[in-house]
């Protein structure tokens, strides 16, 4: 279709806030999906996705609709990813895009992940759509959010459409608008190839399918293409349009969407942002703006079982081949055994990435607390990275350490913004900015190191705000810390799953808390048994199991041997079971018991 | 099958070559079932007992395995006494008929103080019993009443006195403790009762929750206390102190004697020895294979009226794994194992396939080697299991 008639929108929503009902509403107003076939959150493919009702992967979606005007258009619909760890994901979504529907929900107003999306999108110099959703709802405010989006985007309060996605109404008037406002694409049709690769997912039977938008030129089946980040050459097999399944096309005209596949093996060979040109006449640049994903959190993953290891590597193995931010390595621990050490885009990711293996690969996993990657400067100024607190050169070669900061951004009511700000303060936060949003609700910055929010602090601020503050970070680079690394000591003998590297003011509470935890774990051998925190030789927190005392049947019933011996051959049973730690026996769940701290990630999913 | 000769009779609590050849006799009633008890017996089964007697009378004279003279008999239970003498005498001749019993045999008989008066206590010395355990458990009226005791405190030791008054030489009293109703006073008063009755045998044993009691019940859902094993391990020692300070030795773990008035029976299960055992869910032993009976009173009285095995279960050890079951008996014992005899009973290979262990258990404390014998150290006592488990 001509470029005049093309519009390519993205939503960009909270969680929650309704962006599949809506995106539903659309497909069945345009016709795209029959009233029989629908069925709820249409786009959201995967199991995962749909039970967290969140999005992971993008959709694109062509819909025809004939406007008002009497004329036929294209509206490309892509989905993007609603969660702060995808955040480089949802930029290159929106520069798929000439135009975004700002989504909100009328009965909450913005949050802070959407505050940052449209940040974004106005950065992008989208055209920007602002729509209040669920003015069906008894608690809908309409009036009051459509104040603050006002303000925010500066438009009258009066241009921002209010609709109802469950209902469908105001529908019709947003596909109007989206026609009438949203710019057509403005690349050159007789300039050479460029298309975006704005997702990809790996399919079993086909390979890499990569989501595509052509910005200039056009692509026609079984054309060469070349990926000019990865520098992979390949054959288009296939290219097609998802309207709203997979449709073959011969060609994708400048400014369509739609999909590619070319024989390509794993993601990480058409990676989100690359640029697709031809082979034979290939464009000089590729397009701005491709960033190598860059894994913040790291934690090591084990199967809880030993023997689950070789399983546990190919499982990681095939999610790698549908997700190019995951990396992993295999790494060994005394107390867990052979397990990979992980990186991940962020919390979101790492759980997402844990819940697949146990659920699609059926293992049993353990992960270590999760942190963050440290530059290590040492004296003679040659620096070293850090993803693994055992790593940790000693603290004596070490000139400074420098940790990952982020841009931390809090929508709150006003009436938390004290304890906002006490949170923030406690995670060694120094605020930035605060400004209201509307009178009683603000947005507070925060320049945060990045370890500091990857425990609980999701939890933290939820709680203490009753539910209602959001939160969305972005990095700010490395800064210097003031960090150690605290290890953990059995019987003198150091605990590698429990070093963590915190700042030095939270040395104490970390091996307060984790000597506590252990010695309720530990069962009592026969000699007192010290668990201690240090850093370095200095012991901060000393804990003991006392030795055990007495361990003995008391009698025989009546000769009944059999079960006496029974009950010693458990017992043996039972020791044998145990892991050796120097000379300390510890049950196979002590030290995963010890591990397992409640991050409450579903509860962040959902809120 | 290879049977043992009867030993002459010996009473020092030393772990035997020649144990002897052992009767157990199972009487499961009891009037009351105490709060902690799991041991096979029945409340309110009164119209069985003389079918039940009968059916005790018929098993053993029916038994057609290997005979050999009981060296020692006891009358478990339950309570024993809950019987007439008449009828517990009837079951004793059944035994003498069937076996044949000494005349320096050990014959015992469990008794609740409730159960026996004078009369009572001279029947049972006419038929036969010359050995009494009265279950005292406790001499404080709050800790009898926790552990579901009836009885107060003066009962148990008017029990004692009638015992011998009636002419009993040999009392047993046994003893609870670490309860958690009790307190360490608690513990030297009822320690300091029993001395003082002139008792001539103590078994005082550490309170044990079992599952399914109503104990196990009242500590899983908090409303008691649980036992305390470091506590436990506290009051086994007073209990030696104030024992031993009064002439008692210990000869097992949870078992203290007057010089030569050691249980021969005790003895003799921890010297891996052969006994039969007759009645409802009794458990028997011969040359490596263990069996034991119908728990049920009923199904038992059934079995044997209808000629039927009253055998419920049964297993037969190998080799090494009887000299194992032999070491885990015989080092409760405090004068342990006589590692000669040992080899006689069993050869050499069990105790060089150990001999590692018995190091490393050796270098850990638990366990100590003298006069040819192999013994539990005084700290491997209370910590048996840790042994013990190892040498299976």
């Amino acid at each position: 279709m001509d470029q005049a008639h093309q519009r390519a929108i993205a939503v960009i929503a909270h969680i929650d806030h309704g962006k599949s009902t809506l995106s539903d509403r659309l497909l069945q107003l345009t016709g795209t999906v029959s009233d029989r076939d629908m069925r709820e959150q249409f786009l959201d493919r995967m199991d995962l996705e749909r039970e967290r009702g969140i999005t992971i992967k993008a959709a694109a979606v062509r819909m025809g609709y004939r406007a008002q005007d009497g004329e036929d258009y294209q509206i490309n619909l892509i989905d993007t990813p609603g969660h702060v760890d995808f955040g480089y994901e949802v930029s290159r979504s929106l520069a798929a895009c000439d135009g975004v529907l700002l989504l909100v929900d009328a009965a909450q107003g913005i949050e802070a992940q959407t505050l940052t999306n449209l940040y974004l999108a106005v950065d992008g110099g989208l055209e920007i759509i602002p729509v209040l959703n669920k003015i069906d709802l008894p608690a809908a405010q309409p009036e009051r959010y459509a104040e603050e989006l006002a303000a925010l985007i500066g438009c009258d309060p009066a241009d921002i459409h209010r609709i109802s996605a469950k209902t469908g109404e105001g529908i019709p008037q947003l596909l109007e608008a989206i026609v009438s406002k949203v710019p057509p694409p403005t690349g050159d049709p007789a300039a050479p190839l460029r298309a975006l690769v704005f997702d990809s997912v790996y399919d079993t039977y086909r390979g890499v399918i990569a989501y595509i938008r052509v910005v200039d030129g056009r692509i026609q089946a079984k054309q060469g293409v070349r990926l000019m980040v990865a520098e992979f050459e390949a054959e288009a097999d296939e290219i097609g349009i998802m309207a709203p399944d997979a449709r073959p096309v011969a060609a994708l005209e400048t400014g369509e969407v739609g999909y590619l596949i070319a024989g390509i093996k794993e993601v990480s060979l058409a990676k989100v942002g690359d640029t697709v040109t031809s082979r034979t006449a290939p464009a000089e640049d590729p397009l701005p703006g491709y960033r190598e994903p860059k894994p913040m959190v790291f934690a090591g993953i084990y199967p809880i079982e030993g023997d689950d290891f070789p399983e546990l590597r190919d499982a990681l193995d095939k999610l790698k081949l549908n997700d190019a931010a995951l990396v992993f390595e295999p790494e060994s621990s005394t107390a867990l055994g052979f397990g990979f050490r992980c990186g991940f885009l962020g919390l979101l990711h790492m759980e997402i990435v844990r819940e697949r293996l146990e659920r699609e690969f059926d293992l049993a996993l353990i992960a270590t607390a999760p942190s963050v990657g440290y530059e290590i400067e040492l004296m003679g100024a040659s620096k070293t990275v850090v993803r693994n607190p055992t790593d940790m050169p000693d603290p004596s070669k070490i000139e400074a350490i420098y940790e990952p900061f982020v841009s931390v951004m809090v929508v709150t009511p006003s009436d938390f913004t004290g304890t906002v700000m006490q949170l923030c303060q406690e995670r060694r936060g120094e605020l930035k900015e605060m400004h209201y949003l509307s009178t009683d609700r603000l947005e507070i910055r925060y320049h945060m190191p990045l370890g500091e929010i990857i425990f609980d602090f999701f939890d933290q601020l939820k709680s203490r705000t009753k539910g209602y503050a959001s939160l969305d970070y972005e990095p700010a680079g490395m800064h210097p810390s003031n960090l150690v690394r605290v290890d953990v000591l059995l019987n003198q003998q150091p605990v590698d799953a429990f070093s963590t590297i915190v700042h030095r003011d939270k040395a104490y509470d970390y091996g307060k808390t984790m000597t506590e935890r252990l010695r309720k774990l530990i069962p009592r051998q026969m000699f007192d048994v010290p668990i201690q925190a240090a850093i370095g030789s200095r012991v901060i927190a000393r804990e003991t199991v006392k030795a055990k005392r007495k361990d003995v049947l008391a009698k025989c019933y009546g000769g009944d041997v059999s079960r006496k011996r029974k009950l010693l051959e458990q017992q043996k049973k039972g020791k044998k079971k145990m892991k050796q730690i120097g000379s300390v026996e510890v049950p196979q769940g002590a030290f995963i018991d010890a591990l397992r701290v409640d991050t409450d990630l579903d509860a962040q999913a959902k809120s | 099958m290879t049977l043992v000769t009867p030993a002459p009779s010996t009473r020092t609590g030393h772990w035997m070559s020649d144990p002897g050849f052992g009767v157990y006799v199972h009487i499961p009633f009891c009037k009351h079932r105490c709060h902690y008890c799991d041991f096979n017996t029945y409340e309110g089964q009164d119209e069985l007992h003389d079918r039940y007697v009968e059916a005790l009378v018929g098993e053993i004279a029916r038994w057609e395995g290997p005979v050999a003279p009981a060296t020692s008999v006891f009358f478990g239970g339950g309570t024993p006494t809950l019987l007439t003498s008449r009828q517990l005498g009837r079951i004793l001749a059944a035994v003498e008929q069937r076996l044949g019993i000494p005349p320096d045999a050990e014959i015992t008989i469990e008794a609740n103080p409730e159960t026996i008066d004078g009369p009572h206590l001279e029947g049972l010395l006419e038929a036969g019993f010359g050995r009494i355990s009265i279950g005292v458990q406790s001499l404080v009226p709050r800790v009898l009443l926790g552990l579901g005791r009836t009885h107060p405190p003066r009962r148990a030791l008017d029990a004692i006195a009638a015992a011998r008054a009636a002419g009993f030489t040999d009392i047993n009293a046994d003893l609870i403790y670490g309860s958690p109703w009790e307190t360490a006073a608690d513990w030297v008063t009822s320690l300091e009762g029993v001395i003082a009755s002139g008792v001539d045998h103590v078994s005082a044993y550490a309170l044990t929750v079992e599952e399914g009691t109503p104990l196990h019940t009242l500590i899983r859902t908090k409303r008691v206390r649980d036992v305390d094993p470091d506590v436990q391990a506290e009051r086994h020692g007073v209990a030696d102190d104030l024992l031993g300070a009064a002439g008692f030795a210990r000869y097992e773990v949870s078992n203290w004697a007057q010089p030569g008035r050691a249980s021969r029976h005790n003895v003799l299960y921890w010297s891996a020895g052969n006994y039969l055992g007759f009645g409802a869910g009794a458990h028997a032993h011969l040359d490596g294979r263990r069996w034991w009976s119908t728990r049920l009173p009923r199904d038992f009285i059934d079995a044997v009226g209808s000629s039927a095995s009253t055998e419920e279960g049964s297993e037969v050890l190998h080799e090494d794994q009887r000299a194992g079951e032999a070491l885990m008996l015989g080092l409760r014992l405090v004068s342990g194992v006589h590692l000669g005899a040992f080899r006689d009973r069993f050869g050499t290979a069990p105790l060089e396939a150990r001999a590692p262990i018995f190091v490393t258990l050796a270098e850990a404390g638990l366990l100590e080697r003298a006069d040819g014998r192999l013994r539990l150290s005084e700290r491997g006592t209370l910590l048996a299991n840790e042994a013990l488990c190892e040498l299976l």
